[in-house]
């Protein structure tokens, strides 16, 4: 990405997190391709890389990608909200080489020492063995640093220049989505209290201040690649706020059916999380009401041009208002009643479902990011496809797409087979994982992760070429 | 009137488990109805700007 | 009358977001409250005197486990009856059972067991759910499992295999060898069985009740 049309250097730092953000991207997918194809040959890289191995990094290097993007994306919009540079970009450059380095040598430690004996010093150094939040105890320290240093520039940066609604959601959410992490830094002999912290993480970040930060991001999209009204943007904003927030802190309950916790979280987590669906419908409303709206008036000045000035962007953009509905929505309603939840927890359905939502929530909408990026750094006024974003973007959704229904399918024979059937043992386990529905279904996802990787080879040639490409208007 | 309670320690959130969805209710409820007192808050003030 | 409708004024929405997300927030502390006391770990003297614990003391080991159905609650839930032998004792004190669950649990993070295993039916999905896995008829004295490893008890079994994962393959799909030793494999099966005897809420129905439910009996 070139940066000689940046003058902002809070846009400039923005790309370099783009960038490193693209990198693990890609990582993230190569070590996905690794786990899927054990699931086809198991013998495949045994006791190398093993599954476990290569899951941790497939987890990990997705959620700190989108963590960098997210950082990006924040970096990027602030100069336009605020009206001001960002204050302490200087320590903001150097907190990225910090994160960037620490992530290097966190994934070094995953593949090469892999696990330690039973004692403090692994969790300090080697792997706190909690899921996605694996990284060793030192990083934690080093993670909340980076994030307080990011936290205090956008802080300080909001209250000096103007304060719009995008800005106020975004302060109020960082602030959360930075001291929701201290929750899952502690050791406690007690599974049952360690998972239920642990949820305050996982939950607290993808299904409440993720979400709103998407929103956020999105209201920001809408406002500068369409000229939609900030006042209506924002009014949506602060609906989505209500709504997420309103159904998705309460619907943590969702992961309290089955690890100890009272028999009341049943209630409470069917319902609140039934609801978490409707804020997602209304963003994908919201998203479309605005572009029709906004290429609507432009039709009836006489003008007869597209209103959008970043065709990829928003194009992930609108991707990403209904990947959000249908893998968040949609695939976690499936199995968010803990009448059907007792029957589908830790089975491939929760796969299929963390696919399609972290793909549709999340990847979609950071990768539009990404594009806006380009067009910022390559001063183009009109972006356009190319064939290679074309590419891209088809490539990739069909690939997840296809990966969710293959493990939905799969997630379909554990629930008859292993748990219904034959309950739930490791005889039964295996029953499932032999049925015939069972391995063609992996051998589907294996083959549409290879068409997820394809399409971003494609990105990726987009990316580097695209700010190049003639048929821009500049 | 009341269901019999058959949770392991009896609690408040236990308690308001009456039957289908009554715990869920009462607390959507609770989180919803304060709205009516802001809407007529924001209403007065938009009467008092015009 | 307004003109303007309260229902297309930003401020409403704003201050109803502040809201319901400053009350849905206080509302989870609360339960965090409630729930907390009632999942923190019991003692040795509630389970020599009967008292029914969410989590169990860790001393739970020195007693035999089982997952019977409770008809008023409609679903299983683990018992706790009379004493039975651990690696040959049932006397573990507080301070030695406690110690030996601190070692498994740490185990079960130092080796990574969730990014294969489902832990309480979290973690991944390529191994089987570890929550009853004390309780799999398969490492009983009947079992598959126990035969397999030539051992003559449920815990001496799981250690084993847990040693020398990979020299007892029970499917194409194979445990990898994770360096786990003598010790580290009695901590983890103090913690699997630790974890047997916490009530889950009847997760996973049915645990071990169906033999041969695929094939006919």
């Amino acid at each position: 990405m070139a940066n000689n049309h940046l003058t902002s250097e809070s846009k400039q730092l923005a790309t370099w997190y783009f960038t490193f953000a693209a990198i693990l991207f890609g990582a993230q997918l190569l070590f996905g391709l690794v786990a899927a194809i054990q699931y086809v040959m198991p013998g495949f890289l045994f006791e190398i890389i093993d599954f476990s191995i290569a899951r941790i990094l497939h987890i990990n290097a997705l959620v700190v990608w989108m963590v960098f993007a997210m950082f990006g994306s924040v970096y990027w919009l602030l100069p336009d909200e605020t009206g001001i540079e960002t204050v302490g970009i200087k320590i903001g450059k150097l907190l990225f080489w910090i994160f960037a380095a620490a992530i290097v040598v966190v994934v070094l430690v995953y593949l090469l020492v892999q696990v330690g004996p039973a004692d403090e010093t692994t969790i300090w150094f080697i792997t706190e063995g909690r899921e996605y939040i694996e990284a060793p105890r030192w990083a934690d320290f080093g993670i909340v640093v980076v994030a307080l240093g990011f936290v205090g520039n956008l802080f300080l940066t909001g209250m000096k220049g103007k304060q719009t609604g995008i800005v106020t959601v975004l302060m109020a959410d960082m602030i959360a989505f930075s001291g929701l992490y201290l929750a899952g830094m502690f050791f406690t002999d007690n599974i049952s209290v360690d998972q239920y912290w642990w949820w305050w993480v996982i939950h607290l970040w993808v299904e409440a201040t993720w979400e709103v930060f998407v929103g956020a991001i999105a209201a920001y999209g809408l406002i500068t690649m369409l000229g939609a009204h900030r006042k209506t943007v924002e009014m949506w904003l602060w609906i989505e706020v209500s709504m997420l927030f309103g159904s998705g802190i309460l619907g943590m309950g969702h992961h309290y059916f089955w690890i100890g916790t009272p028999e009341y979280w049943w209630e409470i987590g069917a319902l609140f999380s039934a609801l978490e669906p409707l804020p997602l419908v209304a963003m994908f409303i919201h998203v479309l009401y605005d572009w029709g709206k906004t290429q609507g008036e432009q039709n009836a000045q006489g003008k007869d041009v597209s209103v959008i000035n970043n065709k990829p962007a928003f194009t992930w953009f609108v991707l990403n208002a209904f990947g959000n509905f249908l893998g968040a929505g949609i695939w976690g309603f499936f199995h968010t009643l803990p009448q059907v939840n007792l029957y589908t927890h830790g089975t491939q359905f929760t796969s299929a479902h963390g696919h399609l939502a972290f793909f549709g929530a999340y990847a979609t909408i950071l990768i539009g990011m990404m594009y806006m990026g380009i067009q910022g750094s390559n001063g183009i006024k009109v972006m356009k496809n190319t064939k290679a974003s074309i590419w891209a973007v088809s490539l990739i959704t069909s690939g997840v797409v296809g990966m969710t229904v293959s493990l939905t399918i799969a997630g379909y024979v554990q629930v008859l087979v292993s748990r219904a059937q034959m309950g739930a043992t490791w005889a039964a386990y295996f029953d499932g994982q032999s049925g015939m529905w069972f391995t063609q279904a992996m051998d589907w996802r294996l083959f549409m992760g290879a068409v997820t990787f394809a399409g971003f080879l494609f990105l990726i040639k987009d990316f580097l070429s695209t700010g190049k490409d003639a048929q821009h208007e500049h | 009137m009341f269901e019999p309670f058959v949770d392991v320690v009896p609690s408040f959130f236990g308690w308001l488990n009456q039957g289908p969805l009554t715990l869920t209710i009462f607390l959507h409820t609770i989180i919803i109805l304060p709205m009516i007192w802001i809407y007529k808050q924001e209403k007065a003030r938009l009467e008092r700007e015009e | 009358m307004a003109n303007k409708s309260v229902w297309s004024d930003n401020r409403f929405w704003q201050r109803s977001a502040a809201w319901v997300t400053g009350f849905a927030s206080v509302l989870l502390i609360w339960l965090t409250f409630d729930t907390s006391a009632q999942i923190s770990m019991g003692n040795d003297a509630d389970l020599k005197n009967g008292v029914t614990k969410r989590v169990p003391g860790p001393t739970v080991i020195n007693y035999k486990i089982t997952y019977e159905m409770d008809t008023k609650r409609g679903h299983e839930v683990p018992v706790i009856g009379g004493k039975e032998k651990f690696f040959g004792r049932d006397d573990y004190s507080e301070e030695e059972a406690g110690a030996l669950l601190h070692l498994g649990k740490l185990g079960s993070q130092a080796k990574n067991c969730m990014d294969c295993h489902t832990l309480l039916g979290n973690g991944a999905y390529y191994a089987p759910d570890l929550t009853k896995s004390w309780l799999d008829p398969a490492w009983g004295p009947e079992g598959s499992l126990q035969a397999m490893t030539g051992k003559n008890t449920r815990e001496e079994a799981m250690a084993e295999f847990l040693q020398h994962p990979s020299q007892y393959p029970t499917h194409e799909r194979m445990m990898p060898n994770l360096g786990i030793t003598a010790e580290e494999a009695k901590g983890l099966v103090a913690f699997l069985k630790h974890m047997s005897s916490i009530d889950t809420n009847g997760f996973p129905r049915n645990f071990g009740k169906i033999q041969g439910a695929v094939h006919g009996k």
